[in-house]
C-alpha cells in the first residue's frame, strides 16, 4: 500500500545530517578542497556520528541503517558539502561490503573500521564507459589452484593508495557473476596512479588503479557459491548514495539561490519577482523532488524483500539525478548573476561539484544531449 | 542572388591559422593561466609566433587583423572564436575591451578622433565601468554621481566587475548628473588611467573561471576630469548628447554581444574536439550501442554549435551592413552560451571521471564558460530583448 510517510528514524536521521552539514561539513568545505583532504576534526566528529562507515553494532559500530535511511543521511550531509561527504562514505563502503558478504573472519575487520578514525578503505568500483556493474571488464577469475586472478582498470578509485582494505569489483568471465576481492594496495601488479585535482571534489584524493595481481582464495569477499545479487545490490547502494549526494547538492544550491532572489533588487523589486528567475528556480525544485523520491523509491527495491537485481533503477537515477543537480547548480550561479561567478558566494563550489560528480557513474545511454534552445 | 552561407575563402583560411595557431601555441599555456590569475609571463613571445597578422596591442608593427570582404565586425567574430579555441587567456592580450565601443557610439567627432580611432587601429584596452556593488541588470541604478566643477567633472562612486579596468587606457564610467532624472541622468565619461582620484581597489577578484581576464574594483574618490570628457559633449557643454548614458552603453554592448557568443562557442568547440580525439581512441572500450550513443551525442552537439553560429552571423553580418538589429544580436547570446555549457559538461560525462581531471583543460572551460550568459546581459536579459520585440515594453 502507498506509504509516502518518513518514519520517525528518518527525520531524525535527516536532523541530524542536515544540521552536521551545515554546521561542520560546509565550513569546512573550501580547506577540504584546499588542502585534497578532509580537516582531521571533522572527519572525526563526522566518523563518530556512525552515519558513514555502517556496522553492525556486535562489530562496534552503530548498526546498518536500511538504504532509504542511508540515503537521507547522505542527501543530508552533502547538503552541506558533497567532497566532505562523499570521502567518509567512499571509505565507510568497504565495512558495508564486509558487513554484508563477508566470511566470518572477514568481518572481524570490521572492528578496526568502526573503531579507529584513521583508518582507510576503498572499494574499486567505477570503470567509465557507461558499464553498469554486470559489464565491468575488470576480471575476477579462479585459477587453477584456487586463487583470485584480478585484472582491469578502475577510475575515481578513493584513498587507493592507503586504502586497509582495498576490495576490488569485478566479473568473474567463467560464470558471469560479480565478485568483490581484497587487494593488498602494495602488490607490485597493482599500479596506482593518482588523479590530482579535478573539477571538484578534491577531499578525497582519488586515482586510477590498474591491476593485475594473484591473490590467495580466501580474499575472495564472501565464498564462491554466494548469491551475487546480493553483492549487485550492495553495490548499487554505493553507487545511489551519489545520487543523494548530488540532490543534496542542488537542494542547497537552489535555496541559498532562492535566498538570494528574495533580497537582489533590480528594476524596483526582489528578483525573485521575475519569472526569468524563479521559473528556473521552481524547475529546479521539481526536478530535486522527482529525483529525490526516485532515490527514494530505488531505496526501498534495493532493501526490499522481493528478490531482484537492481541495476538498471540505479544507473538510471544516478544519471537523473547528475542532470538535475547540473543544471540546478549552474541555475543558482545564474541567479546570482556576476556575484555568483565570484568565490565569495559557494554556488561556483556547488557548480563545479555537480558537474564532476554528474560524470562519475555516467551512461550515455540514460540520457541525451540537449541543446538549451 | 542567392542566400550564401559560406564565408569568403580567405577570411575561412585566416580564421583556420588563427585557430591552429592558438590550438598549437597558445593552449599549452592555458592551465598556467588559471593558476596565475594572468596571462603566461612570455605571453608577447607566444604572440610573436603567430603566421598571421593578430592586430597586436603591444606591437602594432606586427600587422593590423586583415580587412576581409565580409566587414569588421564578421571578421571580428571569427577572430574571436579562433582566438578562443586556444585558449581563454588569449583575448585579452590583443585588447578585447568594449570603453571603446561607448566612445564610438555616443562621442562627438573630436571625441571619436581622440578615443575611438586610435584605440581601434592601436587595440589598446578600454574599460566599461557600469556595475556597482547594487545592480547589474538593471542599469537604471547607477548611484556614482558626477558633479560639474568648474572646468571639471567630479566623479565620485564605486565599480565592481570591471573587466581589464587596472590595465586599460582609459576606463568609460557611467555616472549620474542628476538622479533626479532616472536613467536619463546617467552619463558617461572618459577616465584616463592614472587621474588622481581614480583608484583601482581591487585589480583582480577571484572567480571560478577566466581566472587570467582582470576583473577589478575600482574607486572614484572626487576624481576631476575635464569637461570634454563626457561623451557626446564638447568642452563648452552646449552639444547634447545623441544618446543618454544609458542607450549608449547598451547599444555599445550590443554590437559586443555575439563575440560573447564566439567566446563560448570557441570553448565549446576546442571541448568537442579534444573529447572527440581521446575517445575515438577508447571506442574498443564502449559497447557498440554506447559507442553509438556517443558518435550521436557528438554529432548533435555540432549541430548545436552551427546554429549558435549562425545567428550569430547574421547579428554582425547587419552591423556591417550597416543594418544592426539588436533583437539578432540578443538570440544569439542568447542562444550560444547557455548551449555552450552543455556540450562541455556532456563532453566531460562522455569523458566519464577522467574527464574531470585537471590534466585535461575541459573542467576549466567549463568554468570559464559560464560567465558567457551572465556579462554583456545575461540569459535573461537577452530574452527580455527579444521579447520586447514581439510584445513591446509589456513584456518582462
Ligand atoms: C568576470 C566578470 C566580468 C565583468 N565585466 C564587466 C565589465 O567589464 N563592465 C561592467 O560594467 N560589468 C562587468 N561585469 C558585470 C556583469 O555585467 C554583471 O554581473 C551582469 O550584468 C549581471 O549583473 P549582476 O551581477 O548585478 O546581476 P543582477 O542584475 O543582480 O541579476 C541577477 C539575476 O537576475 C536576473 N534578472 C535581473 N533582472 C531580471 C529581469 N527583469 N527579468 C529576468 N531576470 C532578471 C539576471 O539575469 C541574473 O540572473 C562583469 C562580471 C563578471 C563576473
Amino acid at each position: 500500500m502507498l506509504d509516502l510517510e518518513p518514519t520517525e528514524e528518518h527525520l531524525a536521521v535527516a536532523e541530524l545530517a542536515r544540521g552536521l552539514g551545515l554546521e561542520l561539513l560546509s565550513p569546512a568545505a573550501r580547506e577540504a578542497e584546499a588542502e585534497q583532504a578532509v580537516p582531521e576534526g571533522v572527519w572525526r566528529t563526522l566518523f563518530e556520528t556512525g552515519l558513514t562507515v555502517p556496522v553492525p553494532e556486535e562489530f562496534g559500530g552503530g548498526g546498518i541503517p536500511d538504504t532509504v535511511t542511508q540515503m537521507i543521511a547522505v542527501e543530508g550531509l552533502a547538503y552541506g558539502d558533497a567532497g566532505i561527504t562523499l570521502a567518509a562514505i567512499w571509505s565507510g563502503s568497504a565495512a558495508l561490503l564486509l558487513a554484508r558478504h563477508g566470511t566470518e573472519e572477514q568481518t572481524a575487520l570490521l572492528r578496526e573500521l568502526a573503531g579507529n578514525p584513521d583508518s582507510r578503505a576503498a572499494v574499486a568500483l567505477y570503470e567509465g564507459h557507461g558499464r553498469a556493474p554486470a559489464e565491468f571488464t575488470t576480471s575476477i577469475s579462479r585459477t587453477a589452484d584456487g586463487s583470485w586472478r584480478v585484472q582491469g582498470r578502475k577510475v575515481a578509485v578513493a584513498f587507493a593508495d592507503r586504502a586497509d582494505p582495498l576490495i576490488v569489483v569485478g566479473v568473474e568471465p567463467e560464470t558471469g557473476k560479480l565478485r568483490a576481492v581484497f587487494v593488498p594496495p602494495s602488490d607490485p601488479g597493482v599500479v596506482i596512479a593518482a588523479d590530482g585535482r579535478g573539477l571538484a571534489l578534491d577531499a578525497a584524493p582519488t586515482a586510477t588503479v590498474s591491476f593485475d595481481v594473484t591473490v590467495p582464495a580466501d580474499n575472495l569477499v564472501g565464498v564462491a557459491e554466494d548469491d551475487a545479487v546480493a553483492l549487485a545490490n550492495t553495490v548499487g547502494r554505493i553507487r545511489l548514495a551519489v545520487a543523494a549526494a548530488q540532490v543534496g547538492t542542488a537542494q542547497r544550491a537552489v535555496e541559498y539561490a532562492a535566498q538570494y532572489a528574495t533580497e537582489r533588487i533590480a528594476f524596483g523589486r526582489p528578483i525573485a519577482g521575475f519569472q526569468g528567475v524563479s521559473f528556473p528556480l521552481a524547475e529546479a525544485q521539481i526536478r530535486i523532488e522527482a529525483a529525490r523520491l526516485e532515490i527514494a523509491e530505488a531505496a526501498t527495491l534495493l532493501d526490499g524483500g522481493e528478490y531482484g537485481d537492481r541495476t538498471e533503477t540505479v544507473t538510471r537515477v544516478v544519471n537523473y539525478a547528475g542532470e538535475v543537480a547540473a543544471e540546478a547548480t549552474r541555475t543558482a550561479v545564474q541567479t546570482l548573476g556576476g556575484h555568483g561567478f565570484i568565490v565569495e558566494h559557494p554556488v561556483e563550489l556547488w557548480y563545479r561539484t555537480a558537474a564532476a560528480l554528474s560524470a562519475l557513474d555516467f551512461d550515455p545511454l540514460c540520457s541525451s544531449f540537449e541543446p538549451a534552445l | 542572388m542567392s542566400l550564401d552561407f559560406a564565408l569568403s575563402k580567405p577570411l575561412v583560411d585566416y580564421g583556420r591559422a588563427v585557430k591552429e595557431w592558438s590550438a598549437t601555441e597558445c593552449r599549452p599555456y592555458a592551465r598556467e593561466a588559471d593558476d596565475r590569475h594572468a596571462p603566461p609571463a612570455n605571453w608577447p613571445e607566444i604572440l610573436d609566433t603567430s603566421p598571421v597578422p593578430l592586430g597586436r596591442v603591444d606591437k602594432p608593427e606586427a600587422g593590423q587583423v586583415p580587412d576581409f570582404d565580409e566587414g569588421y565586425w564578421v571578421t571580428k567574430l571569427v577572430f574571436t572564436e579562433s582566438i578562443g579555441y586556444g585558449d581563454i587567456w588569449v583575448s585579452p592580450t590583443l585588447g578585447s575591451g568594449i570603453g571603446h565601443l561607448v566612445v564610438e557610439s555616443m562621442g562627438t567627432p573630436e571625441q571619436l578622433e581622440k578615443w575611438y580611432e586610435p584605440v581601434v587601429s592601436s587595440g589598446l584596452p578600454t574599460g566599461f565601468a557600469l556595475t556597482e556593488p547594487q545592480f547589474g541588470t538593471d542599469t537604471s541604478m547607477v548611484a556614482t554621481t558626477a558633479t560639474r566643477d568648474g572646468d571639471s567633472w567630479v566623479l565620485n562612486g564605486s565599480k565592481i566587475f570591471c573587466s581589464s579596468g587596472a590595465s586599460s587606457e582609459y576606463v568609460v564610467v557611467f555616472a549620474t548628473t542628476d538622479k533626479s532624472l532616472g536613467a536619463k541622468g546617467i552619463n558617461a565619461f572618459v577616465v584616463p588611467k592614472g587621474t588622481p582620484g581614480f583608484v583601482v581597489t581591487r585589480p583582480n577578484e577571484h572567480k571560478l573561471g577566466i581566472r587570467s581576464w582582470g576583473t577589478s574594483a575600482l574607486a572614484f574618490d572626487d576624481c576631476a576630469i575635464p569637461l570634454e570628457n563626457r561623451l557626446g559633449w564638447t568642452a563648452d557643454g552646449s552639444v547634447p548628447a545623441k544618446r543618454s548614458g544609458q542607450s549608449g552603453a547598451l547599444g555599445a554592448l550590443a554590437y559586443n554581444r555575439p563575440n560573447m557568443a564566439a567566446l563560448a562557442t570557441g570553448l565549446a568547440q576546442a571541448s568537442l574536439d579534444v573529447a572527440g580525439e581521446i575517445l575515438a581512441g577508447q571506442k574498443a572500450g564502449f559497447t557498440p550501442r554506447r559507442w553509438s550513443a556517443v558518435e550521436a551525442e557528438l554529432t548533435n552537439m555540432n549541430h548545436a554549435l552551427e546554429r549558435g553560429r549562425r545567428l550569430n552571423y547574421k547579428a554582425q553580418y547587419l552591423v556591417d551592413a550597416g543594418k544592426p538589429d539588436r533583437a539578432l544580436a540578443a538570440m544569439g547570446k542568447g542562444y550560444s552560451p547557455q548551449t555552450c555549457e552543455r556540450v562541455i559538461r556532456r563532453c566531460i560525462q562522455l569523458l566519464g571521471p577522467e574527464g574531470t581531471s585537471q590534466d585535461l583543460l575541459l573542467e576549466k572551460w567549463y568554468r570559464d564558460v559560464k560567465i558567457m550568459d551572465i556579462f554583456e546581459g545575461s540569459g535573461q536579459a537577452q530574452r527580455i530583448v527579444v521579447g520586447r520585440t514581439l510584445m513591446g515594453r509589456v513584456a518582462g
